[in-house]
């Protein structure tokens, strides 16, 4: 008699316990799949104006929620809820963008200090860093944006330049503290040069951090534009910011049209930032997650 | 003492200097090389009196500063104390309670909060003012003529308290973790060793030895509550200093940016320098650790 499994029940099992050995990453992955797969399902469209969907006329076409509309409709008949995804789907589209090269520029300037052979070889970026903390991050935005006349493109800029000054500090931290394990002492004392320490032994922790400062990053920098829309200073481009902003001039005669868009940022800020303290936490202590 | 505390003092001026000429180049950096204006700051011409945009009626640029000021001061006092009392008690316990998650549940109440659009929420207050209250909504709609000015502390409340909530947030997480990095020490092991109850290593030990890095934990919030107050204050026409500035930034007056900053610096300065002065002060063998 064949003992032997059939080529599929084995690629079966495989493929099962595969799935097993990643149900960590899967757990992770899996809701910022959908949530992203949801916001962007509509497609993103950039023509929309919101100044042209608030803009009052004679007979405003709008109604109030109900079982059609969820969250009812702008002066021009358009569906709140439909407009309120595609204005998230971009502000996160912006977040992810400006965190990625926020973080790319943070460590490209960390890098540039690592290397250094001095003892106090991030001195000048300590003392930056604590110079700059004087001015807050928010204010740079607005003079930045609200001066360059409010563009998204200056947005996303200032943003990036806002994280990666942000970052460095804690870069810096990190490449201090790697250096003081034992393995790392022990290293330079077999004669490994601060090279090979470096890019083997100090950095792929600091990678792995990565993702979860990433995750975490994302809520908080979609706030920020949302804020930054809000105040007008970038561009007339849908985002739930300016739609409450917007909204602000409606709340007697169609209230939900600046509740319900903060309702739906507010649903999303707050599954990203669950999802981003999960990474984070995962990402900074425990075993690495087998996909990695 | 005197001599850390004007050392430090010493150290802020630099650094306020060094943040008034970055703020100088980023004024110049948006409005004329991104911007494609033609007042540079540099200029006297570029700066005048008061816009009528900034203040009803004529006033210098010292009695501007003064008005918005002294508006934005009820929200500070409601944010700095609340943030510091709440950051730092519900910090504590939950790193004594890390067992349990501690500063994770202690700190989700306003962590979850803090999700909330700041501007978003004082919209909805508006907006619940108007239709429960039957009274106008926003900060600029109504003034009371007599009696006591509870509605002041009221307008105050609504701009402080989101901020408030992101600041607590950040202030517990950021005391509980410098106390649970103080409890992995190999020392407090020894101490546990010796028959030390969990209290007496807790509070005796670990905490007092963490004085220092707690009091420097507080540093990074008055940035963020300063950078907060703008938005929140703007979007419930709030006249503080935050409105002056979304303000000065619409009209493109370089003065107003100017003023408004640097108030907003020297804030975050003011609570730096007590941060970087308590934590130099305080020495851990001191505190008896």
């Amino acid at each position: 008699m064949n003992r032997r499994q059939s080529k599929v029940l084995r690629t079966l099992a495989r493929l099962v316990i595969r799935l097993w050995q990643m149900r960590r990453v899967l757990l992770l992955v899996v809701p910022y799949l959908f949530l992203f797969g949801w916001l962007f399902a509509a497609g993103s469209r950039m023509d929309v104006r919101p100044g042209e969907l608030y803009g009052v006329t004679d007979e405003p076409a709008w109604e109030s929620p109900d079982a059609d509309h969820w969250f009812g409709t702008t002066v021009n008949g358009a569906d709140l809820f439909e407009l309120s995804r595609l204005a998230m789907a971009t502000s996160v589209s912006v977040a992810v963008v400006s965190v990625s090269f926020g973080i790319a520029l943070a460590l490209l300037v960390t890098m540039l200090f690592v290397f250094d052979p001095r003892e106090k070889r991030f001195e000048l970026l300590n003392v930056v860093g604590q110079s700059g903390f004087l001015l807050p991050s928010f204010v740079v935005l607005l003079v930045l944006t609200g001066g360059s006349g409010g563009s998204l493109g200056v947005a996303i800029l200032g943003l990036i330049l806002v994280i990666a000054f942000h970052l460095c500090p804690v870069l810096t931290t990190w490449f201090q503290e790697g250096e003081d394990g034992f393995d790392i002492v022990a290293g330079y004392a077999l004669g490994l040069s601060r090279r090979e320490i470096v890019m083997n032994r100090i950095l792929p922790k600091i990678l792995r951090r990565l993702v979860g400062v990433f995750a975490t990053y994302v809520p908080v920098v979609v706030l920020v534009e949302m804020a930054l829309s809000f105040l007008g200073f970038t561009g007339d481009r849908l985002s739930c910011g300016a739609m409450i902003a917007y909204g602000q001039g409606l709340i007697i005669e169609a209230p939900w049209m600046a509740i319900y868009p903060g309702l739906m940022a507010t649903a999303v800020v707050l599954v990203l930032s669950l999802l981003g303290w999960r990474v984070s936490s995962a990402m900074r202590t425990g075993p690495l997650p087998r996909l990695f | 003492m005197a001599r850390i505390v004007l050392q430090r003092l010493l150290v802020s001026v630099i650094r306020f200097a060094a943040a008034g000429l970055a703020l100088i180049v980023l004024i110049e950096l948006a409005f004329c090389v991104i911007g494609g204006s033609d007042r540079h700051v540099w200029r006297a011409e570029s700066y005048g009196p008061v816009p009528p945009g900034l203040s009803a009626r004529p006033v210098s640029w010292a009695g501007l500063l003064e008005d918005r000021v002294r508006v934005s001061l009820p929200v500070l006092f409601i944010c700095v104390p609340g943030i510091l009392l709440i950051g730092y008690s519900w910090g504590i316990l939950g790193a004594r309670l890390r067992r349990f998650h501690g500063a994770r549940l202690l700190a989700a109440p306003f962590s979850l909060f803090a999700c909330v659009p700041g501007f978003w929420f004082v919209v909805l207050v508006a907006i619940y003012s108007y239709f429960h209250w039957k009274r106008p909504g926003f900060a600029d709609d109504l003034i009371v003529e007599q009696g006591p000015d509870l509605l002041t502390w009221w307008h105050a409340a609504v701009v402080a308290l989101p901020a408030l909530a992101a600041g607590a947030a950040s202030q517990i997480r950021a005391v509980s973790s410098v106390l649970e990095r103080e409890v992995t020490r190999p020392y407090l092991r020894g101490l546990f060793m010796a028959g030390y109850s969990e209290e007496d290593i807790f509070y005796r030990h670990a905490f007092r030895r963490a004085l220092p890095a707690l009091f420097a934990a507080g540093d990074r919030t008055f940035s963020a509550l300063a950078g907060s107050i703008v938005c929140l204050e703007y979007a419930f026409r709030y006249p503080g200093i935050g409105s002056l500035l979304v303000e000065a930034v619409r009209l493109g007056s370089y003065g107003g940016i100017l003023v408004s900053a640097f108030v907003l610096a020297a804030f975050v300065s003011a609570g730096v320098i007590f941060c970087e002065s308590a934590s130099r002060l305080i020495k851990p063998e001191a505190a008896g650790g």
